[in-house]
């Protein structure tokens, strides 16, 4: 993000207030008023709150060290999410108090954070909050939006030029498990969409966590549309995926290696770009 | 009887050990990985998001 875009963000950060109003940024298109403390689908009204704070280093190579801040609520229900809680219970945390996080994002960029990595819970259901923290970084930064790619076209246009690299995670390869497994049944339609307009202004990381007995129905897929439609996107593949302790939808078990060694060999095969 | 698992809240840390051995930290948060981080000095422990994809066994002493 070039330092001339602070000012941009901090006027999007204004339109976007307004947009709260009848807040569509998601596909669900609530229509509620957050400004006036009404919730939707994601159980956020105004408030912007995190829940978490940190630097990693356990993100894609290129975006670490990485500085995360977690928001709360999520436009998506995944029964695997490991932080379902915060997602369920939004307001749980602490509004989030911008010059701090500022001074927070500053110092951690001093100690050696190369990025500023965005996420959540879902983190473009809270975009006023980001562009109004973007809007008042006074240094260059990276900036990571690490997003589920379930937005509408509003959110695309507010992040052109301020997001540096999508981190997007493709969740599903069809709308069958999307929607026992995410509650989104029109997910691949919107995620695919949103993945080619962000490719256009953006760098790109395609990161797909496998999951067990997802192999045909997901895994494939996904590869497959990347192969046809952005043979030179970045991809990640991660094989990190924790069965919840109730499984009603998703896979009971963990991820064997041999079935990660499986996913990365087949997209080897399709000349995909992997990257670690 | 049938089994009631219980549900995380906002703040619950969740660590796993499974029947295999093995350790594994449920989204982390800075506070786990620093334990996690001084267990690896005994025990190699998977972490969630931690990418190997491989969940290395618990080295147990006995078993050495």
């Amino acid at each position: 993000m070039e330092p001339a875009a602070h000012k941009q963000a901090d006027e999007r950060a204004e339109r976007t207030r307004e947009l709260l109003r009848c807040c569509r940024l998601c596909p669900r298109e609530c229509g509620v008023d957050r400004t006036a403390g009404e919730r939707g689908y994601c159980g956020l009204n105004k408030s912007v709150r995190c829940f978490r704070e940190m630097v990693r280093d356990d993100e894609e190579h290129e975006l670490n060290p990485s500085h995360q801040i977690y928001f709360t609520g999520c436009n998506m229900r995944c029964e695997y999410c490991t932080v379902a809680e915060w997602n369920e219970q939004p307001w749980s945390a602490e509004e989030m108090d911008v010059e701090d996080m500022v001074a927070r994002i500053e110092r951690r960029r001093k100690e050696g954070a190369k990025t500023l990595n965005f996420l959540g819970g879902e983190p473009t259901v809270n975009i006023h909050g980001i562009l109004e923290l973007l809007g008042k970084i006074k240094a260059e930064v990276r900036v990571v939006l690490n997003s589920n790619m379930y937005y509408t076209s509003m959110v695309d246009e507010l992040m052109t030029g301020l997001a540096d690299v999508y981190l997007a995670d493709m969740k599903c390869g069809n709308n069958r498990c999307a929607e026992s497994l995410l509650d989104a049944s029109n997910y691949m339609e919107i995620v695919k969409q949103n993945i080619l307009k962000a490719k256009k202004h953006s760098d790109v990381i395609i990161r797909h966590v496998v999951m067990p007995g997802h192999n045909r129905c997901c895994l494939r897929p996904i590869l497959t549309w990347l192969a046809k439609e952005l043979p030179e996107v970045k991809l990640s593949l991660r094989g990190n995926y924790i069965p919840p302790a109730e499984a009603i939808s998703s896979p009971k078990e963990y991820l064997r290696p041999e079935d990660l060694a499986i996913a990365l060999d087949l997209a080897e095969k399709m000349s995909l770009r992997l990257i670690q | 009887m049938k089994k009631k698992f219980y549900k995380r809240k906002p703040g619950d840390f969740e660590i796993r050990i499974l029947n295999d051995g093995r350790v594994v930290m449920v989204a982390p948060d800075e506070t786990l990985l620093e334990i996690g981080q001084l267990l690896r000095s005994e025990i190699d422990v998977t972490l969630n998001e931690m990418e190997t994809g491989e969940h290395a066994r618990i080295r147990n002493t006995e078993d050495n």
